[in-house]
């Protein structure tokens, strides 16, 4: 005889799987991931080059400013886009203002001219042209290359020995010294990136949590409305149905969160096919660096842990939240009702969502180290934590066992709301109702 | 056999059965009537082991009824329970896997049942996009589908014409023989004359008539004559333990209180001119079910 736990999980992941909303969902996930990890290869193919140059023209009337303008311009620019990055051209012109800016009204429009000339007080200035708005960055890049041109220029003049000139242009070393031993200068390095990059590793979850909350809403509200749920009670335990779509429910998400998953591999791969252009250049480098910064530091190791515990945390929480879904769904006789009654997991979702993200403004708050072990925060809020280093290990698996205490009560006391919601078909004083249940066996 | 003893359930501080014993045997079919709102549904829910007893007892052949044996169990809900957005085909597999059945052994129940009902070609039709009947059908066949050992029809016949209350009725005469306890509810009393051996009548959670429908109309004491002569309807009106007179096209029908007043009533039709009908009959059971509810609420 088959197991009709089983029978129940089968047809509602089949009734998911086969639905053209999963499909054309799927569809648009998959063309998205993809391409916008190519979206380079995509602009150019419409007609975009990433490849060409921005020239800059350069008049120089003073003629001290170009070279060291050039060099400077192209320092930053290997900086900050890796030591290979031509973006930029840098030309001395001898010709007038008005032929260069002719010549980028008709022909050269992505052209830049600068102008640097004297004053009547025999101040430096310079003049930027173009033939519209310019990038912000290629806008700061020259802004910042002209002042350090001019300062180096103004040093020179005044006739400092090159020890002097050195000692000013080299800056100071900072030397960093961290007394907590387990801690290094790396791991710091690796908080300051996590802080930027978690909150974006964090909103697949709230997002799917979302999703999973609605499925068994739905889904339970799919069968009271069409009153088959008594025939399907009359057959199976409440215990065997909740525990199905809490199973189904579950293992659809983690299916979407493997197929997204995919679906990245998918465009990295056609990427590494097609070829990237420099407009990805800076994001690769930035996670080329990130990458490597934290495979050569401890925190790598230290990763690791936090990935598992965070992934068991999440798997925990997924079943909380949709447990309570599940039971606020069964004391619901529509969707009407359900979307009323679920406003509270979106509130706490909600929290612990922002919690996460404003964790780094709040170092070594006690108040979020205390909400990081309330039960379903904790799950996007304990990893940041542990992350930015205000928590530790013992911490997170303090909140992981309050994970599964919390499931353990809202077996206990769910299942007695669960068993009477299901055969409810009141929408009036839907909490009292709830609360009396409990008092149910 | 299937038996309920003494149950009763409180909705909190609400009684909705009280104290209601029956027993139904193999091969019976047993009704249980009454209004709106008199504890059939709680009944067939207690009975279903949906809902918990407040006191009593249900047994199916000495067992109480649990997961263990809902297997055996047939149950048709008075209102629509499919699932709409599935196919026949597809509601009938979800509710037969849900009985214990194999796929095949549900497809070979399902084919025969549709033939009989002479529905095949919806096999694979989406329910919603069947009429209420055909509906009604689905739900029945998917009841039965399991040859039930325990058979519960809330309100079977609504929404069907009577051609295909015929083709029910068939089934369930059908599968009374084969041995199968069959309890339903309707509120067409003629439905219920129709099939039940017994019943039992509640009013407020509470039983106020039980029996063999044989027994109970004659131990009614009220019966009606059929008339058919020239007669005053006042002249009968008189008659002591005459309750009503009603005109009926070409005949009189005389409600009276006991079957001693219809000598009285014969004495005056003897005396009149054209006598071509004198028939005393027993009353319908929906006459029994009117009055008893009708005095119940008084009460």
């Amino acid at each position: 005889m088959r197991s009709k736990l089983n029978f129940l999980i089968n047809v509602s992941l089949k009734k998911k799987i086969k639905s053209k909303w999963f499909l054309v969902a799927n569809i648009i996930v998959a063309i998205l991931i993809i391409g916008i990890i190519n979206i380079d290869s995509i602009i150019t193919l419409f007609g975009g080059d990433f490849n060409s140059k921005t020239k800059i023209y350069v008049i120089d009337d003073t003629n001290i400013m170009y070279e060291s303008f050039k060099e400077t311009i192209e320092y930053y620019e290997k900086n900050l886009y890796g030591e290979e990055s031509e973006t930029y051209e840098i030309i001395l012109s001898k010709e007038s203002e008005e032929d260069i800016k002719k010549k980028i009204e008709d022909e050269e429009k992505s052209s830049i001219l600068i102008n640097i000339y004297y004053d009547e007080n025999n101040n430096m200035n310079a003049k930027l042209i173009s033939l519209s708005t310019i990038d912000t960055y290629d806008y700061q890049l020259i802004s910042s290359s002209l002042a350090t041109t001019a300062s180096i220029n103004v040093l020179n003049s005044i006739g400092l020995t090159e020890e002097q000139y050195n000692k000013i242009m080299n800056g100071i070393d900072i030397e960093r010294e961290i007394i907590d031993e387990n801690i290094t200068s790396e791991d710091e390095d690796v908080q300051m990136i996590m802080t930027s990059v978690f909150p974006i590793l964090i909103l697949p979850f709230f997002m799917l949590t979302i999703f999973l909350v609605q499925f068994i809403g739905s889904e339970v509200n799919d069968e009271k409305s069409t009153k088959s749920m008594e025939i399907i009670i009359s057959n199976v335990s409440p215990k065997i149905h909740f525990a199905s779509k809490i199973i189904a429910n579950n293992l659809f998400i983690i299916g979407q969160v493997i197929l997204i998953l995919l679906y990245g591999f998918i465009g990295l791969k056609i990427r590494d096919l097609v070829g990237g252009n420099n407009i990805m250049n800076g994001i690769g480098a930035e996670v080329g660096n990130t990458i490597s910064m934290l495979s050569k530091s401890s925190i790598g190791d230290k990763l690791i842990i936090v990935i598992i515990f965070a992934v068991i945390l999440m798997i925990l929480t997924f079943i909380a939240y949709s447990m309570i879904a599940g039971i606020l769904a069964s004391m619901t006789t529509n969707t009407e009702d359900y979307q009323q009654v679920q406003t509270p997991i979106m509130i706490t979702l909600l929290i612990g969502y922002y919690l996460a993200l404003m964790a780094g403004m709040f170092k070594g708050s006690v108040f979020i180290k205390i909400m990081s072990f309330v039960p379903l925060i904790s799950a996007i809020l304990s990893p940041s934590l542990l992350v930015l280093g205000q928590i530790g290990i013992l911490e997170i698996i303090i909140s992981i066992l309050i994970m599964i205490f919390t499931l353990f009560i809202l077996v206990k006391y769910g299942m007695r709301i669960y068993k009477v919601g299901i055969l409810n078909y009141s929408s009036t004083d839907i909490w009292k109702k709830m609360f009396k249940s409990l008092r149910s066996k | 056999m299937l038996k309920v003893e003494h149950v009763t359930k409180y909705y909190g501080n609400f009684k909705a059965v009280d104290d209601l014993s029956f027993e139904v045997d193999k091969g019976e079919i047993f009704g249980l009537l009454g209004v709106n709102g008199a504890g059939k549904t709680t009944t067939f829910r207690m009975i279903m082991g949906l809902l918990d007893k407040t006191e009593g007892k249900i047994t199916l052949d000495g067992k109480t009824i649990d997961y263990s044996v809902t297997d055996n169990i047939g149950f048709l809900t008075e209102e629509r329970s499919l699932l709409t957005k599935l196919t026949v085909k597809e509601q009938a597999i979800y509710f037969g896997a849900l009985k214990g059945m194999s796929n095949d052994k549900i497809l070979e129940r399902l084919d025969m049942l549709l033939k009989k009902f002479g529905i095949e070609e919806y096999k694979n039709k989406k329910i919603k996009e069947l009429s209420k009947g055909n509906q009604q059908k689905i739900q029945f066949i998917t009841a039965i589908l399991n040859e039930p050992k325990l058979l519960i029809l809330d309100e079977p016949f609504s929404g069907l014409d009577p051609f295909n209350i015929e083709l029910f009725k068939n089934e369930i005469l059908d599968l009374s023989k084969k041995g199968s306890i069959i309890i339903f509810s309707s509120h067409r009393m003629e439905h219920v004359e129709l099939f039940c051996k017994k019943l039992v009548i509640l009013v407020n959670g509470k039983s106020v008539l039980s029996g063999n429908i044989k027994d109970i109309k004659e131990k009614y004491r009220k019966k009606n004559i059929m008339i058919r002569c020239d007669i005053d309807k006042k002249e009968l009106e008189k008659i002591k333990g005459v309750e009503d007179v009603i005109e009926k096209s070409d005949e009189l029908e005389v409600k009276i209180s006991s079957k001693e007043v219809v000598d009285d009533v014969f004495k005056l039709v003897s005396n009149c001119k054209n006598v071509t009908k004198f028939v005393v009959e027993e009353p319908s059971l929906n006459e029994i079910f009117i009055s008893t509810v009708g005095e119940s609420y008084e009460k």
